[in-house]
């Protein structure tokens, strides 16, 4: 399903960056990193005064050949980060809305777990395994 | 008309041109507004005429000219510095003009804060043919990035690494490392590892080339230290890299200190200290005492149970207390021992210091000529100046000897510990400040598995891979403080000393070695093995003892029993029992002799755990080695049984910092089920004896055969039956069938009866409380097991003393019901007897096709009468978990009446009569017979006895009875019985007709005569008592 699934911090560094194919794990930063540049841009196209009000899920950030990037940022400028193969034409919309839904209620239980220090890397297992589900699912 | 490549060639005195001078001349004066409408005219002619270069030219002036109009009366013709580029770039070719072009224009643009649009114009302008130019432009394009209102702080820097990447193309070394030292200031410590790490790597190699070594090191460093993604051969080639770097630093100042080596990671909590010496392989038969070592994990509840045993022993040494100064003896530091203080450490022992390394790499890497490093004090405690005090720092190998391995090969993302060895041999304070080692690589490290696989065959070959030497400091954190409220509230951490050891003094060593010890037994099988001791050491050793908190598990002999110090390969076939033959005549009746427990080393208060062994002279001399036999005995559960025995040892000459010294030994036994015994003791019924004591018991003694495994145990043959007790012995067994092997096959039970009786009050008087009387009652002719003797009784009272420190119920004593008490006392007392009862058997086993006869004892404690006791503590059901109740508890008098039953047994009667008796009635219509009722007091006080003998009317079998007897004559007697007295009545009963008659009718009531607050209760009734009265 996805191929890459990162969180990234309000400051712009990686909370959590994973990607299926691990040898290839270099081209996926990449790809992480150029989206937040779409990320910075969707958020401050929209005004000041939007901001409050704005959809959390951001859509489609940019389709490469191979893959589409997804983004998605909390009202805290948490961005999630999602790539899918390009090729899996069974995702719609609604399907990565769901995905991203899910993501951000692992996300905010990892948040409410008292030992966690926000900003910190996240190795939480269970969050892990949430987003490996997510990962192989339909694959 | 001339005509060059980008359209036609001027004169110069053609009028475009004076109109263009004109344009300049308007510029240089600062006339912009001018200027730039001449430029205006010039252009619209040269773009007529197609004059492109001109054209180009003067568009860009004039748009200059407009940006420089003060006022600005138009806006700024951005489309104008566009087309002039455009033109320069691809109609003219000449990428000089269009390089100047899109510099001023950037300038322009960036003066009025357009960045991203300056950026723009000036990516557009890199290509592939000028590096330099590139390079330029992208590092200003930079420059615009991060000077936007919103900073694009990524653009900035993914444009940077781009410029210096076309700096170092261009061969500009200082300006790409500047370009990738901006860089990394954007990606420093955040998360983007493969960027973080493609940045340091060039950094490192442009700063090498460079010559900036200390830069390139840390760089590098970096790039090894944190947790890379990098692939293996990336890896590879970073410490490869890093290695030959390091090299080039430590050839230019050669003299300097060891660097700090970031490789490979020391987990330095989890080092481990060890003193002492390694454990000996078991040689053949011997078995060296497993004491402590580096293999062992370490378990928390272990080293409690050890810590226990030592407490007990040291406080046995000190009568009764531990010194205020005790600490448990530590052999082996690690995270969970306490390392508050100094430990201390025995000159010319060998210190081991385990450090853990971690590989954090994808590669492996070689560590050689790895050694510790350590700092020492020489200290003479009789020394004159405390003030001179030398430091030396390592290579002193006549005060300290240091191991060195040659070759230490960690294996990519392993974690693996290495031992390093001191050898202190003199004394003073040691510190161990590190380890030092030389780094280096395997050669063609990408074949990662391969290498692995064959350590053996690289050696020599690694010395020619690069290595660098140098340094890894052990620094160990201590436990977090967290006592006074200062501690609590800030961070603070304790002192962690196990690296400080203080070298002391010798100190005598001992080493234990266990010859044909067991590892499988039968339960209550009693096996004889040796134990060596020999002192290693260079000073004579004293007070040997050991404690165990199994003491019934092993025994050195008592102290009566002759020390009969054979060699244990001559001993293989014998009995593990002292036997004596005896004469076949006496099997019946019992065997006695008596043994105090004192003479086994059980005495009242004193620890059983702890238990002095034996050795020939009490000390053992440097050298020296003894042998003792020791007995074993299987523990009575079924399962694996680990049993810990600590030996405790002094010096002969008083230490002031180490008192005493231990050994320890975990022993793994297997017991499998063997017998299980279980004996209940009752009153005889019949008459008495002819001494006329009261007391005379019958014992019954059931034994079955609860072995499980088909082929190894034949079967179990009954050897002897001993009793031990204070007060009772047995006499002889009943209902023997004529000597016959108390054979018990698989599942068989045996059933043994006994009588016993009370010991001779002189003798009982003559032995003190500890005295017991042992009687063995012998089966099969063989030869008698004197069980009064080591090793029989060793175990017996071992067993005891196990049994006696179990709770026991204890009824509470009420002070204001004291009378009471003791009547109640009394009467328990009557029902209570103390016999022990020892049931040896030989199991005949085959193993591996040979007979093998082994030998063990059984014991049952008997307390009560009529209740069932076991050689097996009875499995217990968990009681139930009880409801917590918040009430408080009512004051519950605990009601000290003894039961009936305890009340009902404090008098014992018996009938004796004719079985069977003819009477002609056709003679005489009435049938006397005369009856005796014999009664005897179990008790030791006096008792009041009512004896009835009228029938109890309501009874409605009584009525049934068709033509019951009577009794003649006096139908109640009222009689005192003193402390086991017996008394007997001589009754009559009389018979109107033949028939089967219960003559079991009289019913008496017992009370104690000074006790008026304890009701008569009425005795147990006998058996029924049948007799038959037949007509003649």
């Amino acid at each position: 399903m996805a191929v890459c699934v990162a969180v990234i911090a309000k400051e712009n560094y990686p909370l959590y960056i994973r990607s299926v194919p691990t040898e290839n794990e270099l081209k996926f930063h990449y790809m992480v990193h150029t989206s937040l540049d779409v990320v910075d841009e969707k958020i401050s196209a929209l005004g000041k005064a939007l901001v409050d009000q704005r959809e959390l899920y951001l859509g489609l950030l940019y389709p490469t050949e191979d893959h589409k990037v997804y983004g998605y940022v909390t009202n805290s400028k948490v961005k999630f980060v999602m790539v899918v193969d390009a090729s899996n034409t069974a995702l719609r919309d609604n399907e990565i809305r769901s995905m991203f839904r899910k993501l951000h209620n692992s996300y905010t239980d990892v948040m409410c777990n008292p030992f966690y220090n926000p900003g910190d890397r996240i190795q939480s297992r269970a969050f892990d395994s949430m987003v490996t589900s997510m990962m192989i699912q339909v694959c | 008309e001339l005509k060059n490549t980008s359209g036609l060639l001027y004169p110069p005195e053609a009028p475009e041109l004076q109109i263009r001078k004109m344009a300049d001349l308007c510029f240089l004066v600062q006339h912009y507004d001018l200027a730039y409408s001449c430029y205006h005219t010039a252009k619209k002619d040269f773009l007529n005429e197609q004059a492109m270069l001109y054209a180009a030219g003067a568009l860009e002036m004039a748009a200059v000219s407009a940006f420089l109009q003060p006022g600005a009366p138009r806006p700024y013709p951005a489309h104008y510095m566009d087309t002039a580029i455009q033109t320069y770039r691809d109609i003219c070719k000449n990428m000089v003009l269009a390089e100047r072009c899109v510099l001023l224009s950037a300038e322009i643009l960036k003066s009025q804060s357009k960045y991203s649009e300056a950026a723009a114009l000036l990516i557009r302008l890199t290509s592939e043919d000028s590096d330099l130019r590139s390079a330029l432009l992208l590092e200003q394009a930079a420059h615009c990035f991060i000077n936007m209102k919103s900073p694009m702080v990524r653009k900035y820097a993914f444009h940077m690494i781009l410029a210096g990447h076309r700096f170092s193309k261009a061969g500009q070394k200082k300006h790409a490392l500047r370009c990738y030292c901006q860089a990394m200031q954007v990606y420093k410590g955040k998360g983007w590892s493969l960027a973080e790490d493609h940045i340091n790597f060039t950094i490192g190699r442009q700063s090498y080339t460079l010559r900036q070594l200390d830069n390139a090191v840390s760089a590098f460093r970096h790039i090894l230290i944190n947790e890379s993604k990098q692939s293996a051969a990336q890896q590879g080639a970073f410490l490869r890299e890093y290695l030959y770097v390091y090299k080039n630093v430590s050839q230019l100042s050669p003299d300097g200190p060891l660097p700090q080596l970031p490789l490979p990671y020391i987990n330095s909590s989890a080092t481990r200290v060890f003193f002492g010496h390694d454990r000996r392989p078991a040689d053949g038969e011997k078995q060296a005492a497993t004491h402590v070592s580096l293999d062992q994990e370490y378990d928390s509840e272990s080293s409690q149970q050890w810590r226990e045993l030592e407490e007990q022993v040291v406080a046995l040494v000190n009568k009764g207390t531990i010194p205020s100064s005790f600490q448990p003896t530590q052999y082996c530091l690690n995270s969970y021992s306490d390392n508050s203080r100094f430990p201390l450490a025995v000159v010319e022992e060998p210190i081991t210091v385990e450090v853990a390394f971690r590989n954090p790499l994808k590669v492996p890497i070689l560590l050689t000529d790895l050694s510790l490093l350590w700092k020492f004090q020489p200290k003479d405690f009789s020394a004159k100046d405390d003030e001179e005090v030398k430091e030396l720092v390592t290579s002193e190998p006549e005060m300290i000897g240091t191991e060195v391995i040659s070759e230490f090969l960690v294996n990519s993302e392993e974690s693996k510990v290495a031992r390093l060895k001191l050898f202190p041999h003199h004394i003073g304070e040691l510190h161990v400040l590190g380890i030092v080692y030389n780094l280096g690589t395997i050669q063609g490290s990408v074949t990662v598995d391969g290498i692995g696989a064959l350590p053996g065959c690289h050696t020599g070959k690694h010395s020619l891979s690069m290595s660098v030497r140098g340094r890894q400091d052990l620094e160990i954190q201590g436990p977090r403080l967290n006592n006074t409220k200062e501690e609590k509230t800030s961070i603070k951490y304790g002192p962690d000393r196990r690296l400080d050891p203080i070298i002391t003094e010798e100190m005598p060593l001992l080493e234990v070695f266990f010859i044909h010890f067991p590892t499988g037994l039968l339960c209550g099988e009693i096996r004889k093995a040796y134990v060596e001791f020999v002192n290693v050491s260079k000073c004579p050793l004293t007070g040997l003892k050991v404690v165990s908190k199994r003491p019934e598990f092993f025994t050195f002999g008592g102290n009566t029993a002759v020390l009969t110090p054979l060699s244990p390969s001559a001993s293989e076939n014998c009995s593990a029992y002292k036997t004596v033959v005896t004469d076949s005549t006496s099997v019946c009746t019992a065997l006695v002799s008596a043994a105090s427990s004192v003479d086994f080393g059980i005495g009242i208060g004193s620890q059983p755990e702890v238990i002095p062994v034996p050795l020939p002279d009490t000390v053992l001399l440097p050298g020296a080695s003894v042998q003792l036999p020791m007995w074993l005995r299987g523990p009575d559960e079924e399962g694996v049984h680990e049993i810990n025995f600590l030996f405790y040892y002094e010096s002969v000459k008083r230490q002031p910092r180490i008192r005493h010294r231990i050994l320890r030994h975990t022993a793994v036994i297997c017991t499998s089920r063997s017998l299980n015994v279980q004996a209940t003791v009752c009153r005889s019924n019949s008459l008495e004896d002819e001494e006329g004591r009261g007391g005379n018991m019958l014992v019954f003694v059931d034994v079955e055969n609860i072995n499980t495994s088909e082929a190894g145990v034949k079967e179990f043959h009954i050897v002897q039956v001993s009793s031990s007790s204070k007060h009772w012995k047995l006499q002889r067994s009943v209902n023997l069938s004529e000597n016959k092997d108390a054979k018990l096959a698989s599942r068989e039970k045996g059933k043994f009866c006994f009588k016993a009786v009370r010991c001779k009050e002189k003798e009982a008087a003559t032995q003190s409380s500890e005295k017991y009387t042992f009687a063995d009652i012998i089966f099969g002719n063989e030869q008698q097991i004197v069980s009064s003797a080591s090793p029989c009784a060793d175990f017996f009272y071992r067993s005891l003393s196990s049994e006696l420190r179990k709770p026991q119920a204890q009824p509470s004593v009420h002070a204001e019901k004291q009378p009471l008490e003791d009547a109640v006392r009394l009467i328990q007392k009557c029902s209570e007897v103390d016999l022990n009862i020892v049931v040896l058997w030989k199991a005949y086993v085959v193993e591996d096709s040979k007979q093998l006869i082994l030998e063990g004892q059984h014991h049952v404690i008997l307390r009560t009468i009529g209740k069932e006791a076991f050689s097996y503590p009875q499995k217990q059901e968990p009681p139930e978990m009880e409801l917590l109740k918040f009430v408080r508890p009512e004051n519950t008098t605990v009601s000290s009446r003894p039961s009936v039953e305890q009340l009902s047994s404090l008098i014992k009667t018996s009938l004796h009569y004719p079985e069977s008796f003819n009477h002609p009635f056709h003679l005489k219509s009435l049938c006397l017979v005369p009856v005796t009722l014999l009664l005897s007091n179990c008790s030791k006080t006096d008792v009041d006895v009512i004896v009835d003998l009228r029938h109890k009317t309501t009874s409605p079998e009584a009525l049934e009875i068709h033509g019951s007897f009577t009794w003649l004559g006096q139908t109640q007697y009222k009689l005192q019985l003193k402390s086991q007295e017996i008394h007997s009545l001589q009754l009559k009963a009389c018979f109107v007709h033949t028939g089967v008659y219960n003559l079991g009718t009289p019913r008496v009531f017992a009370k104690l005569s000074d006790q008026v607050t304890v009701f008569e209760t009425s005795q147990q009734n006998s058996m029924p008592a049948l007799i038959i009265i037949n007509s003649v």
